[in-house]
């Protein structure tokens, strides 16, 4: 086929690409109450996660053959829920635990930056991308008032009404799960709430899915990517989580912070959370440009992606809380 | 490995496409244009200026677990989701159109719907399509309960017609048509053809196309697109010379006496189709290079552009007349 002559680039659709690593690797998702607990409480938690983020380092290493696994290592701090201390006092701290343990962290993360990040309010545009598996039925008529806010993996228990005087309560129907397997584990997830003065506070596994799809490096805005790693160069870091960029790459030789698949060391408390990721992964309708890009160079490279997005992540559970 | 690549052979396309004037007294700029296509705060419109004014939303996404109509009764259930977006030609006829492709086999149960989602506006039968009849099926509509591809467009453009950049205030009356159409692979080695062209009642007009294989869904769309927008010019125009008084007309007991009074009503009746539609007129602007042949069989029987030159003509006499002072006039103008 012969190239057109004209070109018009607001006619065209324009998505930016990002460097990809094998894998990216999950070393903790700490809340502020985690660091309250003390060094020892981290030095337990990085000696717990170490034998299992070595597990993950050989498993991508398999996967990659006989090329070198690229693999980053990520680390998100909450400061969205809950605000605590500064990240002048508490990021050294990690760090220095990290390296202890010999788990070299590369890139660092806020939670915050999962709801907005600069100016691009993230977590509201992937919102915009759920849709929302149809239940059998469904003929393209609009969908049974959705539950703002909620998401769930099938059809709803009917909203029971209170009974009329002289007229029986309807009985009793279970909720279902769309994909299940003759029986049904119903989940039903909160994806934001709003305060009373009107803003939206996005609950945990929905800016935990954000997470996920930023580490695969499928978000865009406007075709531009998102969440870029800024490199820290000061001595320092700041006294404001404000100041701190919402993504810092600490290890300037480190592998690409966006992989082909992902795989996160979590304590056990993060099992329903991590359901909850994904449920809403299963229903959000990635840029479909991104995925071509990812796709296309995971295959070149030998180690095709799977094509569902929720596929591509992994976990690895350790007893504790 | 494109995500395509896995899943069996599409066999089958389908879309309805719904067009009408935007109901706003002036046609929207490429700004305002851009700020109602929006459908998502994270994707561009796409905005083109050559050959005309136009802009294109992202598409969106509605998941469908239902049965495809089909003319012979066979109930065969599929899952998956249609595409939808939406366009604006010159800031002032507004299109929604829907569309998927339904592959040749699918699996006789349903798959997690992640699986779906990468595969966006492919829909995967329970076990082996039935072509032919779900081709027919879907052209002639369904029973209620089987997919219904044109609800969603309509779906889409009640959301996009209550938006508060429109004042509700069309400067010229017009009906809303649908173009329903499909779209089966040609035969070995042959190229793509039109193979039907039926005008139906309720505005409604169904295509039936064949296309080579690995002809991409999106550029059978834009033709649709095309068709759809350039047949509603075409009905929009008819209309609205059908049933204008030309002339002085006939004397008659409710006939106003001043003759004079009679210029602006026909002036006033053609001026808006100057002002809106006039210039829109433009087949294949928009068609993918390879697909655009297949305007040159509506060129021949019945003629489209041939009709709209002739209406077009119609329209510009009748104001000329009208500029020339009745008192110089030697003669009305008749039809």
């Amino acid at each position: 086929m012969t190239e057109a002559v004209f070109r018009e680039t607001t006619a065209e659709p324009r998505t930016q690409s990002v460097p990809l690593a094998h894998l990216s690797l999950e070393l903790g998702h700490l809340y502020m109450e985690d660091f309250e607990a003390g060094p020892g409480h981290l030095r337990r938690h990085l000696a717990r996660v170490r034998p299992w983020a070595e597990a993950a380092r050989a498993a991508a290493a398999d996967r990659a053959g006989t090329t070198r696994p690229r693999v980053s290592t990520c680390f998100l701090i909450d400061d969205y829920f809950t605000r605590f201390s500064s990240p002048a006092e508490l990021v050294p701290l990690l760090l220095a635990e990290a390296d202890r343990a010999g788990l070299p962290v590369d890139y660092l993360a806020r939670e915050s930056g999962c709801a907005v990040a600069g100016k691009v309010p993230v977590a509201e545009a992937v919102a915009g991308r759920i849709v929302e598996e149809p239940p059998p039925g469904s003929y393209g008529n609009r969908p049974a008032a959705a539950e703002t806010g909620w998401l769930a993996n099938g059809v709803r228990s009917p909203t029971a009404r209170a009974p009329q005087a002289m007229r029986k309560a309807a009985a009793w129907q279970p909720p279902t799960e769309t994909a299940a397997r003759r029986h049904s584990v119903f989940l039903d997830v909160e994806l934001w709430d709003d305060t009373p003065d009107g803003q939206r506070v996005w609950s945990c596994p929905f800016l935990a899915a954000v997470w996920q799809l930023a580490r695969l490096g499928l978000l865009r805005h406007q075709g531009d990517a998102v969440l870029e790693p800024h490199p820290h160069t000061d001595s320092g870091f700041p006294d404001d989580w404000d100041e701190l960029p919402a993504l810092i790459r600490l290890n300037p030789r480190a592998a690409p912070f966006a992989a082909y698949r992902t795989c996160s060391v979590l304590p056990n408390r993060f099992l329903p959370v991590e359901h909850a990721v994904r449920v809403i992964l299963d229903q959000t309708d990635v840029d479909p440009e991104a995925l071509r890009q990812v796709a296309e160079r995971s295959a070149r490279e030998g180690v095709p992606v799977p094509p569902s997005v929720a596929d591509r992540i992994s976990y690895l559970f350790y007893e504790g809380s | 490995m494109r995500p395509e690549d896995t899943a069996p052979r599409a066999v089958l396309d389908c879309g309805e496409v719904r067009t009408c004037l935007l109901p706003a007294g002036q046609a929207l700029d490429s700004r305002a244009a851009a700020q109602l296509l929006r459908l998502r705060a994270d994707e561009r419109v796409l905005v083109s200026e050559r050959p005309n004014v136009y802009g294109r939303s992202p598409d969106v996404l509605t998941g469908v677990d239902c049965p495809l109509p089909s003319s012979n009764g066979a109930r065969v259930r599929a899952v998956g989701t249609v595409a939808a977006r939406a366009a604006l030609t010159e800031g002032r006829v507004l299109q929604t159109s829907a569309h998927f492709r339904v592959t040749a086999t699918g699996p006789d149960h349903r798959r997690p719907w992640g699986h779906y989602l990468v595969r966006p506006a492919v829909v995967e039968p329970f076990g082996r399509l039935p072509r032919d009849a779900v081709a027919e099926g879907l052209l002639g509509g369904g029973r209620h309960g089987d997919l219904d591809v044109g609800l969603i467009a309509a779906g889409l453009q009640t959301r996009l017609l209550r938006h508060p950049l429109l004042d509700q205030r069309p400067p010229l009356r017009s009906r809303p048509t649908r173009l329903r159409w499909v779209a089966v692979p040609a035969r070995d080695g042959d190229g793509p053809s039109l193979e039907r062209f039926t005008l139906a009642e309720d505005e409604l007009r169904t295509v039936r196309l064949r296309v080579p294989e690995g002809t991409a869904s999106a550029d059978v769309a834009a033709l649709c697109d095309d068709l759809a927008l350039h047949d509603w010019l075409l009905t929009t125009l008819v209309r609205i010379l059908d049933g204008i008084r030309l002339g002085p007309g006939l004397p008659g007991p409710r006939r106003r006496p001043a003759a004079a009074d009679d210029l602006p009503v026909v002036v006033g009746a053609l001026r808006p189709a100057v002002d809106h539609l006039l210039h829109l007129w433009m087949p294949r602007a928009r068609v993918p290079g390879h697909l655009a042949p297949l305007w040159d069989v509506l060129e021949d029987e019945p003629g489209f552009t041939r009709q709209w030159l002739a209406l077009v003509q119609r329209v510009r006499d009748q104001l000329t007349l009208h500029a020339i002072p009745s008192a110089r006039r030697e003669v009305e103008p008749t039809p």
